[in-house]
């Protein structure tokens, strides 16, 4: 659904790139992350791959439609979520989910669901500029469905919401999945792309260093430790035990047949110490 | 369809804005003006004050002349307050001037410092014979050097022969086929130009700046619309709000002069040629303070055909190359009745042909730009 190869891309149009030299394609109904701190050049590409900025130099194709040539009719196929809130303040929630809707070619959704679907369903009449910074985030985050994108770009969607609205917005993002509707998932939080995302990418000054999933950057990159905590002569012991070395092997095994095992835990590395790892910088 | 909701969306969001509010309350200012603080016609009577220093029987006749000029054939005995004191004067009142013959030199000079108006001692000398008039001026300072020239070349020379050179000249009226205009409409053509064309450039432009600050303009560049129709439904915004507040200012002191469907035309042409300015403006700053300057200087070039036009005598060339100096001239066609239908409909296919290169231009410009 998105190919691009080699893509670069400078503001000042010299050799100071945002984007260097980066290339990755994500399949159909696909979750990819797009993982890095501030300045990295996460929105740099996403703004090439959404039209909002000038395709430079490499090859960009969304919905089979090519970039360097974009078309309208792409924007029928794609949505958008921003990280800063874009909505009309004067106009109520509704009234801006009706506006948008009259801008595209095909069959959009109904405002009032995508309002209850985001839990803004009561404060339909409301004008967004009475809306609060989370709400408005919400109401963003609903305009970029209604028209049913294959495509779904999202910018930090969570960020700024309460644990509650957040797993709302995560539920959303599952079941679009289960549609499949392809997302490019922007974000410098971690734990949101550890639970959502299918791959991620990691970027750092402009160049992706990996591409994989979750899962795999884990196993290849974790401790693969198991911390276990077990009775011994009524006192509690607590050892942690590679999972790859022979000798901590059969000393799990031993445990395991001779003591009551309290707690165990297989202790992954989170992707943020991977990335940490991998990149040699933090995510902030 | 999308331009349609683009439109009805923006005037919504336009009635509820402080620059519509701007654009009406200005349109009201400028009526209450005209209607209230230019008059139909400016004064041009003129006030003399003058002391006669001469004897009885030549005073008297002096005054008798002066009564017959008078428009009851009376004069009128008055007293001026100037300052503290009031002054006794005798008030003539003729068809172009009000003269006031004061007591005394010191009353006079104490009427025309105080009144800011011209006073002239007339004295005459029964000593010599034939009896000699002099003529002493007391002027305020800004008089030009031309009417200063005029009082000496009247009183050094024959007033016969003076009189007998103006009557000789030969006046040949070349038309008659004019409409004259009160002081009041005269005043209309350039405050129509800058409520509508120069408004509407600033306003267009405020309104693109204000949608960049707010983001607004990424969330509509991600959708099926195009550039074009998300500037038009802006220009059609500026082009209803301009239609209303011309119309405001336009009726109440036109009445049913004006043709007001060629008015229509003229307006919806020179509008979009004056947004497709602001929109070419917008598309190359990326807020409204960094594009102000431009802004300023355009206004101001713009505004001085306005000048020029209150101005007769002061038309340079280079004003003729002001878009503003054919929208006044187009304005004052339309004004007056029997104005020239031909030449207001070139103006407008000039100003309709210059509107769709500025707006085309914007258009690439903005979409090289839109969210930059």
């Amino acid at each position: 659904m998105i190919k691009v190869k080699n893509l670069y891309h400078s503001y000042s149009r010299d050799d100071k790139y945002a984007v260097k030299d980066a290339s990755f394609e994500i399949e159909k109904g696909e979750i990819f992350g797009f993982l890095g701190p501030s300045g990295a050049g996460k929105s740099t590409t996403q703004g090439v791959l959404t039209g909002l900025l000038q395709l430079q130099k490499g090859e960009v194709t969304v919905a089979g439609f090519d970039v360097k040539k974009i078309s309208n009719k792409m924007f029928n196929d794609i949505g958008m979520s921003f990280e800063q809130s874009n909505v009309y303040n004067k106009m109520t929630a509704k009234e801006n989910l009706a506006f948008y809707s009259k801008l595209f070619d095909v069959e959009t959704r109904d405002p009032q669901e995508l309002l209850e679907m985001v839990g803004l369903g009561d404060k339909a009449n409301i004008k967004a500029g009475e809306f609060s910074k989370g709400m408005k985030h919400r109401l963003t985050f609903a305009r970029s469905m209604i028209n049913n994108p294959s495509i779904w770009f999202l910018d930090e969607p969570t960020t700024g919401l309460d644990p509650a609205i957040a797993a709302t917005i995560k539920d959303i993002i599952w079941n679009e999945k289960k549609k499949e509707v392809t997302t490019f998932l922007t974000t410098h939080n971690m734990f949101i792309a550890d639970e959502l995302c299918d791959r991620v990418a990691f970027i750092v000054d402009g160049e992706i260093k990996l591409i994989d999933s979750p899962r795999n950057l884990k196993l290849q990159y974790g401790a693969k430790l198991v911390d276990i905590e077990y009775l011994k002569d009524n006192e509690i012991i607590t050892e942690s035990l590679s999972t790859i070395e022979e000798k901590d092997r059969g000393r799990i095994k031993e445990i395991l047949d001779k003591y009551e095992v309290q707690t165990m835990h297989t202790k992954e590395a989170t992707l943020e110490e991977i990335f940490i790892k991998v990149t040699g910088r933090g995510l902030v | 369809m999308k331009l349609w909701y683009s439109f009805l969306k923006e005037l919504k969001l336009a009635s509820k804005s402080f620059y519509f509010y701007i654009e009406l309350f200005f349109a009201i200012i400028i009526l209450v003006v005209v209607l209230y603080a230019i008059p139909e016609n400016f004064n041009k009577r003129s006030t003399e004050y003058l002391y006669l220093d001469m004897p009885d029987t030549a005073k008297m006749s002096f005054e008798d002349r002066l009564l017959q000029e008078d428009l009851d054939k009376t004069a009128m005995e008055t007293e001026i307050k100037v300052k503290k004191d009031l002054i006794k004067v005798m008030h003539y009142e003729t068809e172009d001037r009000d003269i006031y013959l004061a007591n005394s030199e010191e009353d006079l000079i104490l009427l025309a410092d105080s009144k800011k108006q011209l006073g002239a001692v007339i004295t005459v000398d029964s000593e010599t014979m034939p009896p000699t008039t002099s003529y002493k001026y007391y002027l305020q300072g800004y008089e030009t050097d031309r009417l200063k020239n005029l009082y000496k070349v009247i009183h050094n020379s024959n007033m016969a022969t003076l009189e007998a050179a103006v009557e000789d000249q030969e006046v040949r009226v070349l038309s008659t086929d004019y409409v004259t205009l009160s002081d009041r409409e005269h005043t209309m053509p350039s405050l129509l130009t800058f409520n509508g064309s120069l408004m509407g450039m600033f306003i267009v432009a405020a309104y693109i700046f204000l949608d960049k600050e707010q983001g607004i303009i990424k969330a509509y560049a991600v959708t099926a619309s195009t550039v074009w129709q998300y500037l038009m439904s802006k220009t059609l915004v500026i082009t209803v709000t301009s239609i209303v507040t011309t119309a405001i200012i336009t009726i109440p002191v036109m009445g049913g002069k004006p043709d007001y469907l060629l008015m229509l035309l003229f307006l919806i042409c020179t509008g979009f040629f004056a947004s497709g300015i602001g929109l070419l403006i917008s598309g190359y700053f990326r807020t409204m303070t960094k594009a102000f300057n431009v802004i300023y200087l355009l206004m101001v070039a713009m505004m001085l055909p306005a000048i020029a036009y209150f101005i007769p005598g002061w038309e340079p060339f280079w004003i003729r190359l002001l878009p503003a100096y054919y929208i006044i001239q187009g304005f004052s066609e339309l004004i007056v009745k029997g104005g020239n239908t031909g030449y207001v409909l070139l103006l407008s296919l000039g100003f309709l042909a210059a509107g769709t290169i500025l707006f085309v231009w914007a258009a690439i410009k903005h979409k090289k730009s839109l969210t930059a």
